[in-house]
């Protein structure tokens, strides 16, 4: 019950001071909102965001607050209501006056906030591995694009246990629709004939998977290694992975990989038949370091001892020291003054080696493979070196032309081949 | 009908006072919010609070609509937000179109060779669908290009959805509760329709960035904020004001009695579908416009809008309002929005029990839904109800 | 980069036996210790691969080394690590918070260590299902039948034509006669993919024929590969499968792109091509005469682009007919890629004679997911079917009962560990859970709403996100695990074709039980009766005696009781979120209403209508499940038109306005 009331306490909208003494020489307090939803579907991730936002800003605030002033959380809930993105963001910039904003989960969350957040020049983190195509000047995303998760995990697939027979399932909504245009592309690319890629899309909190399960299996009737890319979402993986076990789909058979189920998710699984299937992220809770030790001890000491990490709080963790760092060096909250010492910025990684913020607001993260284990965690089986963040894929012709660089070009939408900026603000 | 039924008594204004009244406060509404908006610089209310007062206009007028189709009619329709959304993205199409159009003609301007038309047009698809992995542009966004034909669409679209949805299920004599699982089923259906990305309106992520208006990129959001206001409010006036000459002659006992027996009416030769044809499509179109007026104030619009839920929220905020009166569906809707985004926006100070400290983002949700319970069983006739008792109490 | 491990390779094999030769009596001290050996392939166990992996297992077996096959073994088992300092390579075993390395040779514990002072090889499945495919030797005449099985699944799982000898002199010895049934089998499929002598080979591929396993068909597909080819003219040497024709198995477009693809033919100019083109030409504002501000009118360009050719600035643009008269002038073709007709001919003889077969057993799959899903929509509406078919109640918090029941499952698995018993125990307690929340909501809430029938629909709809907030706030917002016990954990497989997971035909019983049960209580019962009267006539059931307050709160106790029950089974099989309900509610509606309220016969045809129209839909267009549950809603729409009440409509009184 403890940490309960201390959340309870600090997840006030109003702003709260999290820690008793203000510094003196500090006018305004530096803000940091909190925009993640607390309720509706997509409270079942995005909560957890929320606690691990509100430990780091405690654990700022004791080791002296930044600038040598107090940090105070300001927590809203969008409540999973697109529209609500747009609104709070708002709110936030304009009313409360927040210095930063750590939020978001969905795209379309990400797009509703994103016209509001380049039209009042606020400043975002976005934690979360998203489809790419995109790089507002406003917005750091500290979560994976595809070639930081999707294109390794296909590399994996093809080389290191010789798939030959692709099944992408998603659900039917932006990420996994992106996601597997791009995958398309680049096994078109590898010499996978079209035939040999079956792509079926489920909606949200689909349960009845028994026929497309059984059209997965009948995919090895062509002779050939079949495996899954999955980037079905949230609670229908339970459903999925059920089924799975049940028609005794084993990973040594058809391994799937999935790029949305972390230990938050399988939290909620039976994860005994689960065992060997693969998860490709830029972070697990297994990863064997010492400042992953801390920080696993801290969170489980901050939220309980049941609860476990995953790979967008480590994105928070980066992208909330990366910020932290930044306005030590500009010397100040300023929007701009902080975006530009971002470009650059170095923090340790809690799997290792080191994290940089590139220029076009994307970071170099090593990409890892896990396999599951019986007790919900993950085998690390492979961990490459830091890749660049990639904002625009190199496999769909229209993106392969375009960059972002805004400290260079100053344009997040940058056509190298008339060697124009297409557009400043992003296309939401 | 003959023309007769449809024309205005003299004086219907002087006959219903609530009518005049209700302007009159719209109107003083509108001027005090307006003089404390940033707009003009006072700065009382911010841009953000503006935007959701506005956006809440535009649910009061699609909720009077509601009680005009439900609270006179006796159709409780689940449904009328499929209509709301279908405006929404209407004038969504155009936004996103002309804004992007835009940015594509300037980017492309530094080009050597001028770009031919089909290159535009391709640039423009490329720029909105390459989010959903597509390039071209699909043929319903054959009139997004002009403001003036997607108005239009807005007005006739749902109307037509309403008109045959409406023709088929009058006809078959669906009624009650068997028309609300109807008309509930057709807002899902269109809203699972909407969710898969191969439908040509972004699936999941729907349009957003809709509160740039193409052409008023200079102006700043606390202005344009303020015109939607404004406008939100003229179309609340107008729709109150026609609705309430609808069902204040005739045409409107007609419909009350057709909500109080059916069959009765239709004994004494009235075509009762026509008439329940007319307020279900006339609803459809007013929720329209009240959706393309909404959602370029709340910038994005996508499938989750219309989904079962929203539709039964609309009739909720119609009963606690009070149905069969038309500011009844006002005060319901403006209550419960607005108490809605004071809860989740945060305004609310938690409560210390000592043991326990309610955090109201967790238990809003819960005292909403005891609400809807308490409201239906003490209150039947909604605040409206309540506000009518101690107004003629002395 | 396998070119360089395979010289590096083959030098180190080199310089062993030169060494061996030089100098015996060291090299026998160093031959009988695996370390060494381990050393010099360092550089692969320490990175495996599943590429290069294959001739290290081969070469560690092939040296006879004592401990070799069960050092790979343990390798396999992620047991080895290798020590940073020294390179050494150790068994590793869990010792408390530290890990104890021991030696691969001696057996002997060596140090205790910490897991960050070493180096954990985690061998991924692609390189463990290399290691298996390579102590297939040692293992098909293993003792344990598990290890002689895991052989057989590595046979299976990665075949190649070095097992058929193994293969087939383990099976005179082997004991266990499914095991033996299996490796004769196995042995049949290795044979007509790699035989050597050709007649045993076309033998196997025709005893292939009217097996529907995956596994057969997928060595007669392979065998039957093809691929798409274009030539001027049909080949005399190729195996052909069959010759395509342009505008029927392919368009213009693609036989153009596979012209371009193959190499005959030039690729037609993009629009953006001619741009470039253009824009390389301008000359004072002018391309080939054309002002530039006249350019973006397509006719213009290529007016300038011809102009450009006339002056010789350019190549010449091809003639419009060129691309059609390109393709005309060639074949395309599908090609065997195995060249040997015979082969191919016998294998697709063999898939032919099972299309038939494969396409029956699919429809058959296809009936029981059907059968299925209705199971599950009917066990999520007949709570439903009560309180709102037979007493007229809109309880939208319908579905938060379901939710309510599968949480109390959880609960109950929270207490009790077995979940064979936690299932017995949750089945009875879910209904009581449920039958108490529903009568209590039917004394405070909606006893006084019967009058107003649509004012239920609200009132329950605010209890409905009330109970889904509590829920959340109680439980949490993650997904909450149910585990079925293992008997409900497998599935039903006729063959590889036709199979239904347990879980499902277990909900398939319940639904049947629930239909059973209700009819008998309904039709049978002092209760039925009394429930019937009380809905037909309240009135003149209250004047007859019966007492209309108490059996409405036991009829809607037990259509929320059942709903808790149905929560249970919906939560083995799905996930137990607090926003369960709601997925529920709405396509229980429109099955009630399909099927015709009042009836609980309508409810079972409604279930079965929708769930096996949507699998229907879904066979068609198998790679949009959402494309599906629309058109299965539209459907419901204009059913509804048609027949307003139902399919199984009451007629006369009972069937009430």
């Amino acid at each position: 019950m403890t940490h309960r009331s201390l959340l309870a306490a600090l997840a006030t909208s109003t702003a709260l001071v999290a820690a008793p003494a203000i510094a003196q020489d500090c006018a305004d307090p530096i803000k940091v909102g909190v925009l993640h939803s607390l309720s509706g579907s997509m409270a079942i991730s995005e909560t957890t965001l929320r606690d691990v936002m509100l430990m780091l800003i405690e654990q700022q605030n004791e080791a002296g607050g930044v600038l040598g002033c107090q940090l105070e959380a300001v927590v809203v809930d969008p409540a999973s209501d697109w529209p609500l993105f747009a609104e709070l963001t708002r709110q936030l910039l304009t009313v409360d006056e927040v210095d930063v904003i750590f939020g978001a989960w969905t795209s379309v969350s990400r797009k509703s906030a994103l016209p509001v957040l380049e039209e009042l020049n606020g400043l975002m983190f976005y934690p979360v591995q998203y489809e790419g195509e995109e790089s507002s000047r406003n917005v750091f995303y500290t979560g994976a694009a595809p070639n930081q998760q999707a294109i390794p995990a296909v590399d994996y697939f093809l080389e290191e246990l010789g798939v030959e027979s692709f099944a992408l399932l998603g659900t039917d909504y932006v990420y996994p629709r992106t996601t597997n245009a791009i995958l398309e592309a680049y096994l078109l690319d590898k010499g996978i004939a079209a035939e040999d890629i079956f792509v079926n899309y489920t909606p949200f909190g689909h349960s009845d998977w028994s026929t497309i399960v059984s059209d997965v299996v009948a995919l090895g009737a062509g002779g050939k290694q079949v495996g899954v890319i999955s980037t079905i979402n949230g609670d229908a993986n339970v459903g999925f992975y059920t089924e799975l076990g049940a028609q005794g789909v084993s990973a040594a058979d058809i391994p799937v990989v999935a790029f949305s189920v972390g230990e938050e998710e399988l939290s909620g699984l039976d994860t005994g038949p689960l065992a060997g299937h693969l998860a490709a992220w830029n972070y697990f809770q297994s990863a064997d370091t010492e400042i992953n030790a801390d920080f696993v001890a801290a969170w489980k000491e901050f939220a309980g001892e049941d609860r476990v990490t995953n790979d967008p709080m480590e994105a928070h963790y980066i992208g909330f020291n990366m910020w932290v760092n930044a306005v030590e060096a500009a010397g100040t909250t300023d929007v701009d003054a902080v975006r530009e010492a971002m470009w650059g910025q170095e923090y340790p990684n809690l799997t290792g080696g080191t994290a940089v913020m590139n220029a076009n607001h994307h970071l170099s993260k090593p990409v890892l493979i896990g396999e599951i284990r019986e007790d919900g965690q993950f085998d690390i089986i492979s961990q490459t070196t830091e890749v660049p963040g990639d904002a625009w894929t190199d496999f769909l012709p229209e993106s392969a032309v375009l960059t972002s660089d805004w400290q260079a070009l100053e344009c997040g939408m940058y056509n190298t081949e008339t060697e124009t900026c297409v557009q400043l603000t992003s296309n939401y | 009908m003959a023309k007769t039924t449809l024309a205005p008594r003299k004086g219907f204004l002087s006959e219903n006072p609530s009518v005049l009244r209700f302007l009159g406060l719209l109107a003083l509404f509108t001027i005090i919010i307006s003089a404390l908006a940033e707009g003009f610089g006072v700065g009382v209310i911010s841009t953000s609070f503006l935007k959701v007062l506005g956006m809440t206009l535009c649910l009061c007028l699609i909720a009077v609509a509601m009680d005009v189709v439900w609270g006179y009619c006796g159709i409780l329709s689940l449904g009328h937000f499929a209509f709301f959304g279908l405006g929404g993205y209407g004038i969504g199409m155009w936004l996103m179109y002309a804004r992007t159009e835009g940015i594509v003609r300037e980017s492309l301007a530094n080009a050597p060779i001028p770009a031919t038309e089909g290159e535009v047009r391709d640039a423009i698809a490329t720029q909105i669908f390459s989010v959903v992995g597509s390039t071209e542009l699909p043929f319903i966004w054959g009139f997004a290009h002009s403001l003036t034909l997607q108005l239009l669409l807005i007005v006739l679209v749902p109307g037509l959805l309403a008109l045959v949805f409406g023709w088929l299920a009058f006809r078959s004599r669906v009624t009650g509760v068997y028309l609300s699982i109807l008309t509930q089923a057709m807002t899902l259906a269109l809203s699972l329709y909407l969710f898969q990305n191969d439908t040509g309106l972004r699936g999941n992520n729907g349009l957003s960035g809709l509160q740039n208006i193409p052409g008023l990129l200079h102006l700043p959001q606390s202005t344009i904020a303020l015109w939607f206001f404004w406008a939100s409010a003229l179309a609340l006036g107008l729709g109150y004001l026609l609705f309430a000459w609808l069902v204040s002659g005739k045409f409107g006992s007609v419909v009350r009695a057709i909500r109080d027996n059916e069959s009765r009416v239709r004994f004494l030769g009235y075509h009762v579908e026509s008439y329940k044809l007319v307020v279900f499509t006339a609803t459809a179109i007013v929720s329209g416009i009240a959706g393309a007026l909404y959602y370029p104030q709340a910038g994005i619009i996508n499938p989750a809008e219309i989904a079962p839920i929203t539709s039964i929220y609309l009739a909720v905020w119609v009963a606690i309002g009070g149905r069969g009166r038309l500011y009844g569906a006002v005060i319901g809707a403006a209550t419960v929005s607005l108490l809605s985004s004071w809860f989740t926006g945060g305004g609310a100070p938690n409560i210390n029990l000592g043991f326990y400290e309610i955090v109201w983002t967790d238990w809003w949700l819960v005292l909403l839904g005891l609400g809807f319970v308490a409201v239906t069983l003490f209150f039947p006739k909604g605040i409206g109800g309540l506000f009518d008792y101690l107004v003629r109490k002395p | 980069m396998p070119l360089r491990t395979v010289l590096s390779r083959a030098l180190a094999i080199l310089v062993l036996s030169m060494l061996a030769l030089t100098a015996p009596p060291r090299a026998a001290v160093a031959q009988d210790t695996l370390q060494p050996l381990l050393q010099q392939y360092a550089e692969e166990l320490a990175s495996p691969s599943r590429r290069s992996f294959g001739a290290v297992a081969d070469a560690l077996l092939a040296d006879g080394r004592p401990g070799a096959a069960d050092f790979l073994r343990r390798y396999e088992a992620r047991e080895v690590v290798q020590r940073p300092e020294d390179g050494l390579f150790f068994y590793a075993e869990d010792a408390g918070d530290l890990v104890r390395l021991i030696d691969v040779d001696t057996g002997a514990a060596v140090a205790d260590v910490s897991s960050r002072d070493v180096d954990q090889i985690r061998a991924n499945a692609g390189v463990r299902r290399v290691i298996a495919a390579a102590l297939v030797p040692f293992e098909l005449n293993a003792p344990e039948r598990a290890r002689r099985e895991a052989a057989l699944d590595a046979i299976s799982r990665s075949a190649e034509a070095s097992q058929i000898a193994p293969l087939a002199d383990s099976i005179a010895q082997e004991p266990d006669p499914d095991l033996k049934t299996r490796k004769e089998r196995l042995f049949l499929l290795l044979t007509a993919q790699f035989g050597a002598e050709r007649a045993e080979r076309l033998e196997a591929i025709a005893a292939l024929g009217g097996d529907t396993s995956i596994e057969a068909r997928g060595v007669l597909n392979q065998l039957t590969a093809t691929r798409t080819e274009v030539a001027p003219s049909l080949p005399e040497s190729a195996n052909i499968a069959r010759v395509l024709t342009v505008g029927e198995d392919l368009t213009q477009a693609e036989a153009y792109a596979d012209l371009v693809d193959a190499g005959l033919a030039e690729p037609a100019q993009t629009p953006s091509e001619l741009r470039a083109v253009l824009a390389e030409n301008i000359v004072d504002g002018r391309v080939g005469g054309v002002p530039v501000g006249r350019l973006s009118d397509p006719m213009a360009r290529i007016e300038a682009y011809e102009a450009l050719e006339d002056a010789g600035a350019v190549p010449p643009r091809a003639a419009p007919d060129e691309a059609a008269q390109a393709v005309a002038a060639h074949v395309f073709y599908d090609e065997y890629v195995l060249n040997d007709p015979e082969i191919t001919t016998a294998a697709q003889d063999a898939l032919d004679s099972t299309a038939q077969a494969i396409a029956t057993y699919q429809m058959a799959d296809l009936v029981l997911d059907g059968l299925s899903l209705a199971s599950i929509f009917f066990l999520a509406a007949i709570g439903l079917a009560i309180t709102f078919g037979v007493m007229g109640v809109i309880n939208m918090a319908h579905g938060e009962f379901i939710m309510m029941g599968a949480y109390t499952g959880y609960v109950v698995q929270l207490f009790i560990p077995d979940y064979t018993i936690s299932l017995l125990v949750a089945l009875p307690l879910a209904f009581l859970v449920t039958f108490g929340a529903g009568v209590a909501m039917e004394r405070a809430v909606i006893r006084h709403l019967y009058t107003r029938p649509l004012e239920t629909l609200l009132a329950t709809f605010g209890i409905s996100i009330a109970l889904q907030q509590l829920a959340k706030n109680i439980f949490g917002t993650q997904a909450r695990p149910l585990t079925a016990p293992d008997w409900l954990g497998g599935a039903i497989t006729f063959n590889d074709i036709v199979g239904i997971s347990t879980i499902r035909v277990a909900i398939f019983v319940l639904a049947l039980i629930f239909l059973g049960v209700l009819l008998y209580i309904l039709k049978r019962t002092r209760l039925g009766l009394e429930v019937r009267a009380v809905t037909q006539n309240p009135g003149m059931a209250a004047s007859m005696g019966i007492n209309p307050d108490r059996i409405n709160m036991l009829t809607f106790g037990l259509g929320s009781g059942i709903a808790g029950i149905a929560g249970v089974a919906i939560g083995l099989y799905a996930q137990v979120t607090s926003e369960m309900g709601a997925s529920y509610i709405v396509q229980s509606f429109m099955t009630v209403v399909v099927g015709g309220v009042g009836n609980v016969w309508g409810t079972l045809a409604g279930a079965s209508l929708i769930g096996f129209l949507q699998k229907g839909i879904e066979w068609f267009n198998p790679s949009n499940t959402l494309a599906a549950q629309t058109f299965m809603v539209l459907f419901v729409i204009l059913f509804i038109q048609f027949r307003p009440k139902g399919i199984v409509a009451l007629k006369g009184r009972a069937a009430g306005d």
